[in-house]
């Protein structure tokens, strides 16, 4: 066990302070921060600044229409003031004589509705009150509570951000797995090109090594993973975004661990066997293919997922070996999925690399001394 | 000690050993020698276990030799094998980790045979930005650092500069002196004579000599008889055994069975006997003669 430890050990301390991987986290780990920035870039402002002229109602109205959007509101003593300020930009829109909304080309959206609802209110408050009502009891009356939205079929109010998170998703797994299991075929041709395989293994057992290295290079694709999910997740607390986040974040942050697991072993250990058929390392590519293959397909699918979550596509996918670790977890971001489905995902993905585990690790086990010519899989896999 | 024991391996239909046998003493240098292709590393590759006889076997200390045995052997392969990328003094404590020395233990090994071979100054340098000579002293460091109980070493001196070499045969003799067998093939057959205790050629996948230095140069039917008789009558060699060559008084005679008292004694009876010895042959000659 001391061998496994020592090798992963070494991976974990060589590999991690090569070029290529720190970049990978760097420019993952913006790419994600820039993401979850960006619903905020393309939002609009959620603070607005409001030129009045001679209106006294409209203020507190709009305060207490405006809920989560901060509306500030300035005086000014004539149009001429306000319609300047709003050219200048000082002010969004100008509101005149409770009468006349004043914007540089058309109202903002958002604003628009707002100022609306805060004028309607103010002057149905007003009107009443010159009927002869008492205005508080008009006030107190016009106190109501807003519509609940209940979802009597799929819930689609978190509908964009989870798709959002499902992206984010596709992106992040796809990126780290072929990132680490190219890794682990770097590092097996490299001891075996140069014959470094032979020194080791008359001091470890060759699934030491094996072991050794899948461990060292997936603590270093798990830390990237947990950078890349704190640097999300804090931006999009910092930019106020979290608040539209769905909920069970935390069962969408497991659910992406797990199978990045169970992905990062099945291809890890499939690399790790292809790349001890080959010599060199011009060979890698080649002999990855097939594995390059399996990715982009889970990529493809898994991609495809995130906008059509429900089709059958995705869901036959999301079962199947390993295309499940890669579809499986964006759909359980982008949506619900029934628990049968994804305890069956999980059973044949697990079942799938225990199985890989040990076809690979014997693969590997025969053919990593055979230096030379590549080495026919028929040749070690009986 | 290590016994090799009728080794047999073919690759498809090529046959790369044939039967080898040979046996290394503790506290025994011993010299393997062969043309290129002889099976000198297909050898040594089955006895560290990086490849596997197709039949015979190989032992230490009496039974056969297992895992755990060969992790306290000291290793170096034909095609040297570093990381390139990792530092020296990293590199050869990570080894000597893997062979169960303690991290301190390591350390302290580690810094004293760099010292010993001259590279504590290159010591936090990558192994790729080192010369050749050098890659190969760590290598050596590689294989020596967890002060192993076995030395087998392919080619340990291919590449290196008198100095080097000098420095590396200083510890290969530390390492003998120890109590460990050692085990090197070489080219250099020089150097195999002056270090070696016993010695063995390897020819073809077979084993066609095999002993101390002064049992193959002193083997049967290999030495050359000089004989130098002053004043002696002509033709006294007349029906003496062996092919002789004759240069005035000196004789030389090849191929002579037993102890070539006969001749002695006629030449005694011919005249003053100034010269009467075997010319050993040097290493080099045994070998040419053994792998022809």
């Amino acid at each position: 066990m001391n061998g496994l430890w020592l090798v992963a050990r070494r991976e974990i301390v060589t590999r991690g302070r090569t070029k290529g991987f720190i970049a990978g986290l760097v420019v993952s780990a913006v790419l994600v921060g820039a993401f979850a920035f960006l619903p905020k870039v393309f939002d609009g402002p959620d603070s607005y600044a409001v030129g009045v002229v001679g209106s006294s109602a409209l203020q507190p109205a709009l305060t207490s229409t405006a809920g989560e959007t901060e509306v500030t509101t300035r005086p000014f003593a004539d149009e001429a003031a306000a319609r300047k300020a709003v050219l200048d930009g000082d002010v969004d829109a100008a509101v005149v004589d409770d009468r006349r909304v004043l914007a540089d080309g058309e109202v903002d959206r958002e604003l628009g509705a707002l100022l609306e609802s805060a004028h309607r209110t103010a002057q149905t408050q007003k009107q009443l009150a010159d009927a002869g009502l008492d205005p508080a009891k008009v006030g107190q009356a016009m106190q109501v509570a807003p519509l609940e939205q209940v979802s009597v079929g799929a819930d689609t109010r978190y509908a964009a951000a989870r798709t959002g998170i499902a992206t984010i998703v596709v992106f992040v797994l796809f990126f780290l797995i072929f990132q680490s299991a190219m890794f682990v075929a770097m590092g097996v041709v490299e001891e075996k090109g140069s014959r470094i395989v032979e020194i080791l293994l008359t001091s470890i057992r060759p699934w030491q090594l094996l072991g050794g290295k899948v461990l060292g290079l997936g603590v270093l694709a798990l830390a990237n993973l947990v950078v890349i999910m704190v640097v999300g997740l804090g931006a999009a607390a910092a930019t106020g975004f979290a608040v539209d986040l769905p909920p069970g974040m935390a069962g969408i942050v497991l659910g992406t661990l797990f199978w990045f697991l169970l992905g990062y072993a099945f291809f890890s250990v499939l690399a790790a066997a292809l790349s001890s058929l080959v010599s060199r390392q011009e060979e890698v590519s080649s002999v990855l293919t097939p594995l390059q293959m399996l990715v982009m397909v889970s990529y493809f699918v898994a991609f495809f997922a995130t906008m059509e979550p429900g089709t059958a596509l995705a869901r036959v996918m999301s079962l199947i070996p390993p295309f499940s670790s890669m579809v499986m977890p964006v759909r359980m971001a982008g949506g619900e999925v029934p628990l049968w489905e994804i305890g069956v995902a999980a059973a044949l993905m697990l079942v799938a690399t225990a199985g890989m585990l040990a076809v690979g690790a014997r693969i590997y086990e025969r053919a990593v001394l055979r230096t030379g010519a590549r080495v026919k899989l028929t040749e070690v896999v009986r | 000690m290590i016994e090799i024991d009728d080794l047999h391996k073919r690759y498809g239909d090529k046959t790369a050993l044939a039967g080898v046998s040979f046996s290394v003493k503790p506290g025994e240098m011993f010299g393997f020698v062969g043309a290129n292709g002889a099976g000198k590393t297909t050898t040594m590759r089955i006895l560290m276990g990086v490849l596997t006889a197709d039949s015979g076997q190989v032992r230490w200390n009496g039974g056969p030799l297992a895992f755990a045995d060969r992790r306290r052997f000291g290793y170096m392969p034909e095609e040297r094998g570093l990381y390139q990328k990792m530092k020296v003094a990293e590199q050869v404590e990570y080894f000597g980790r893997l062979n169960g020395l303690a991290p301190a233990a390591a350390r302290k090994a580690t810094a004293d045979l760099l010292e010993r071979l001259s590279l504590t100054d290159r010591a936090g340098d990558e192994v790729g930005a080192l010369s050749l000579g050098n890659q190969q002293r760590v290598q050596l460091a590689v294989a020596l650092v967890h002060e192993p109980e076995a030395l087998v070493l392919d080619e340990p001196f291919s590449g290196l500069d008198p100095i080097a070499v000098d420095a590396l045969a200083e510890v290969l003799v530390e390492r003998r002196r120890a109590g460990a067998p050692v085990l090197f093939s070489s080219h250099q057959l020089d150097l195999v004579e002056r270090l070696c205790d016993a010695v063995g050629i390897i020819s073809a996948g077979r084993m066609v000599a095999s002993g101390t230095v002064g049992e193959l140069r002193a083997g049967e039917g290999r030495g050359v008889l000089r004989v130098v008789v002053r004043e002696a009558a002509p033709g006294w060699t007349a029906g003496l055994p062996g092919d002789l060559a004759a240069n005035g008084d000196e004789v030389l005679f090849t191929g002579v069975d037993g102890d070539g008292q006969e001749i002695l004694r006629a030449a005694t009876a011919a005249g003053r006997v100034e010269h009467f010895g075997w010319e050993r042959p040097s290493l080099t000659e045994i070998f040419r003669e053994a792998v022809a």
